[in-house]
């Protein structure tokens, strides 16, 4: 297994390297100047302009600015942000958290109904329960989150004001507000938007384990563990479902991240401060130092998460533990 | 009666008197996050705003927006000033002014912030427009003396506008290199109403009010810019009473009706110093020479003539735009209401067209000359679904007159690349003027070809007009208008819309007024209404 480690964690950093190094090519290749945003795109004198492309190390020849930026970032360094001004590691640990919460609801839901549904509708397959959780799935799936968060938002946040429209906390709460109270705010401010996200992503994972279920219960070793005389529950649940878990955790692995960074309109319409608004924004700023800084993090996390998803289908379906 | 029993009452009663109220808060609704909002760096909306309430100048321009002369302005950290000679000015400082951690502004304080100020290294957008100011000499503790390097009406305007004043003795020993990164950009000491509390990444600045502040106690104790770039969301967070103030309600106007719904908002229409036009390119895409088809003053007047441009804004922004005689926007005290801009004229424009040698040969419904159609790009930025509206709305008018104008919507990024390069036929622009009719200079001239000058608009005439304007004495109203009506007759842009912001205030906030040259400046003086803490 150390060995498989290994060779895996080797493998998910020289993708990284090369997803980084194509990104930071791509990003300098597109038209833009990181400096216009910045001066309100005012006319700047020759001095001052060299100024700043000294300050933010543009002044430099490419190749160089990447090793910097490469030897920074082993060094857990990111460099500094230019709308900012501030350490781009800072800023991104800022809101990793908000979008952490986010995302990890979401995941949770997810996780839970998600795969609970799919299964469902597996074992129901072809029947009416299938259907209509199978028009449920494609309802999830078909709508774009942005729509559904602009009309949550008009709906529960400002009509019927039953959360806040938008935001992450009440700004007003007192200094010496107790936990308990912190605590409920925030989860009344989380609720919308992770009921839109959530809402936006079921239909996939419910999808996805209908499928890796139909597939595991047409299997011999299911219809063996009937011939056993196996009760049915633990036929479904002990064997058919763990076997299917294999597609729906690589499913989860590569998706985490992608719901870290692609959650961008939810936390725009609820102003959610998160990473994904945060590196939407750095993009269209051409701030190439927290582009990359948010890159980095979110390639990390694919490239972890997948090794983690292979990590974790190993044990659900040992079988494959011999494989290259 | 059982008098151990009622003990409680009374104690309850007292402890509910001991604990403090809470303190009287407006809450703000803003699209961008203040990342420095700190006089002499770098500017953006967000810095300006917050960094109003921290910072004072020396004084403010008057509440007619009148940056000529020396008399329409407001004292704020100097209490008056008086002229030497016509390059000299002295300002007497306020001896109650004082910075938030009780040191006494001084003119050291001024010396040093002009000194930063005019470094392009260090402030490299203030710089530039303060190169009229040759020094910046301290007499005493309380008077500083500005000498300038020729005589002209808005040296004074120059001497307070472009920045406000920083505590020297916080930072004189800090190189300017290290501002950025040091604890006063954390947690800035200034001189205004409003001293810095804390800032929550994302989310939220709060202020809260200096109490002895010299020039009247701030009547709203807390202020809080809540962060929503989003422009539903800003309006979700006003809707839901979540905020009590927001400075526009951006287009389409079923979001001003929804706004109006709410008994408890009331929206305000504040004058802006933003304009909107279409540009056209006096060279060819990659420059070097005339552009084929904009270069010929025919067919931009045209284009103008051929855009019904009061419909078009009455239709996208109701009574909240006007359209423009020439580049002045409603604030400008330039502005003169009674010049109007030639109406449409479609016959005209047809006519205009034909003269300049296009004709429909093919039949198609697009003119063509020397069997080129009559074809431009209509550069447009992404973000702004105004300008998108009103491209659509053009591209169908133009093309009743056999030109055919292709929308091109580019990220901001591309946008402001393709603009600096030259790169369009006609670009879709959106510009805040400064309140000084001098902000002409740089994007109406010939010195500003290469800079913000980006459709290479270059007329001898207007050049000189303007240099007179500036440098002149006395009123120089009259020729600033000679200078305006000069472009307007070169057709160098489709002058489309100068707008009023559609701004909403809470009802709680009483008959608060904002600033229309700076929305939140005199936020001190509001009054929460009893019934609305």
């Amino acid at each position: 297994m150390a060995a498989w480690l290994a060779r895996r964690l080797a493998t998910a950093a020289l993708t990284l390297a090369v997803a980084l190094t194509a990104l930071f090519a791509l990003m300098r290749a597109a038209p833009g100047d990181p400096l216009a945003q910045l001066t309100d795109d005012r006319p700047l004198p020759p001095e001052a302009r060299d100024a700043l492309r000294r300050r933010y190390g543009l002044d430099q020849p490419l190749p160089r600015q990447f090793l910097a930026f490469a030897a920074g970032a082993l060094r857990g360094d990111l460099g500094v942000s230019i709308q900012y001004g501030r350490p781009v590691r800072d800023l991104l640990a800022e809101r990793l958290g908000a979008t952490l919460l986010l995302a990890g609801t979401a995941l949770l839901v997810n996780a839970t109904l998600g795969i609970w549904l799919g299964a469902r509708q597996a074992f129901a397959a072809g029947s009416a329960i299938d259907a209509a959780l199978g028009t449920l799935a494609t309802a999830s799936y078909a709508l774009p989150p942005f729509v559904l968060a602009v009309l949550a938002a008009g709906l529960f946040g400002v009509r019927l004001g039953w959360f806040p429209a938008a935001g992450a906390r009440d700004p007003l709460l007192a200094a010496d507000t107790g936990a308990l109270a912190l605590v409920l705010d925030r989860l009344r401010h989380l609720a919308l938007p992770a009921l839109v996200l959530s809402a936006s992503t079921l239909g996939g994972t419910m999808r996805q384990q209908r499928a890796a279920l139909l597939d595991a219960l047409g299997r011999p070793f299911v219809r063996a563990a009937r011939a056993r005389g196996l009760d049915e529950r633990r036929v479904r649940w002990g064997h058919a479902w763990r076997a299917s878990l294999v597609p729906v955790l690589t499913h989860f692995g590569l998706w985490l991240p992608a719901l870290v960074t692609g959650s961008v309109f939810v936390e725009a319409v609820f102003a959610w401060p998160g990473i994904g608004e945060l590196a939407a924004a750095a993009t269209a700023a051409r701030d190439y130092p927290l582009v990359m800084g948010a890159a980095l993090l979110a390639g990390a996390g694919v490239v972890l998460g997948s090794v983690v998803a292979e990590w974790a289908a190993r044990l659900a379906d040992p079988r494959g533990a011999d494989a290259p | 009666m059982d008098v151990v029993a009622l003990m409680p009452f009374p104690m309850v009663a007292l402890a509910l008197l001991l604990q403090a109220p809470a303190p009287t808060t407006v809450t703000i609704a803003v699209g961008q996050e203040p990342t420095r909002p700190i006089p002499t760096l770098l500017a953006g909306q967000a810095n300006i705003d917050v960094a109003a309430q921290l910072f004072l100048p020396l004084a403010h321009v008057g509440p007619k927006l009148v940056t000529s002369g020396d008399k329409e302005f407001e004292p704020a950290l100097a209490r008056r000033w008086t002229r030497r000679d016509d390059r000299t000015l002295a300002f007497d400082l306020d001896p109650r002014a004082r910075w938030h951690d009780g040191a006494p502004v001084t003119s050291a304080d001024v010396v040093f912030t002009l000194a930063r100020a005019k470094d392009a290294a260090v402030s490299p957008t203030t710089a530039p427009q303060l190169a009229e100011i040759e020094s910046v000499t301290a007499e005493g503790d309380g008077r500083v003396v500005f000498r300038f390097r020729r005589a002209y009406g808005e040296q004074l305007y120059d001497a307070i506008h472009h920045v406000s004043i920083l505590p020297a003795h916080l930072l004189a020993a800090l190189p300017p290199a290290d501002v950025e990164r040091s604890a006063f950009m954390r947690q800035p000491v200034g001189s205004g109403p409003y001293r810095w509390v804390r800032q929550v990444p994302g989310e939220l600045t709060e202020l809260a009010a200096v109490p002895d502040f010299f020039l009247g106690r701030p009547g709203v104790e807390r202020v809080i810019f809540r962060l929503a770039a989003d422009p539903e969301a800003r309006l979700n967070l006003l809707l839901s009473g979540a905020v009590d103030a927001l400075d526009n309600v951006i287009p389409p106007l079923a979001n001003l009706e929804r706004v109006r719904a709410q008994p408890g908002l009331r929206v305000v229409a504040a004058p802006t110093t933003t304009l909107g036009f279409m540009l056209m390119n006096q060279q060819a895409r990659g420059r070097g020479a005339p552009h084929p088809v904009l270069g010929d003053l025919r067919v931009r007047q045209a284009l103008i003539r051929a855009l019904d441009r009061e419909t078009m804004v009455r239709a996208a922004l109701g009574d909240f735009a006007k359209v423009p005689y020439g580049p002045v926007s409603q604030l400008l005290w330039i502005d003169d209401p009674s010049e109007r801009p030639p109406p449409p004229d479609t016959a005209l424009a047809r006519r205009l067209l034909a003269e300049a040698g296009y004709r429909d040969a093919d039949g198609d419904g697009v003119l063509e000359r020397n069997g080129q159609p009559l074809r431009l790009g209509l550069m447009v930025p992404a973000p702004s679904a105004l300008r998108r509206q009103l491209a659509l709305v053009a591209q169908a008018q133009w093309r009743a007159v056999g030109v055919q104008a292709d929308i091109e919507i580019a990220e901001v990024a591309t946008y402001l690349d393709r603009r600096r390069r030259g790169d369009f036929d006609l670009d879709f622009s959106a510009t805040t003027q400064d309140p000084t009719p001098s902000t002409l200079l740089q994007s109406w001239t010939c010195a500003g070809v290469g800079a913000n000058n980006v459709a290479s608009y270059c007329a001898p005439q207007v050049d000189s007009l303007l240099a007179a304007a500036r440098f002149g004495r006395g009123d120089t109203r009259r020729a600033w208008r000679a200078v305006v009506r000069r472009i307007e007759a070169d057709a160098p842009a489709v002058f489309l819309f100068a707008t009023a912001n559609a701004s909403v205030l809470s009802r709680r906030l009483g008959d608060a007024a904002l600033r229309p040259d700076s929305w939140w400046r005199d936020l001190y003086r509001w009054r929460v209404r009893p019934d609305g803490r």
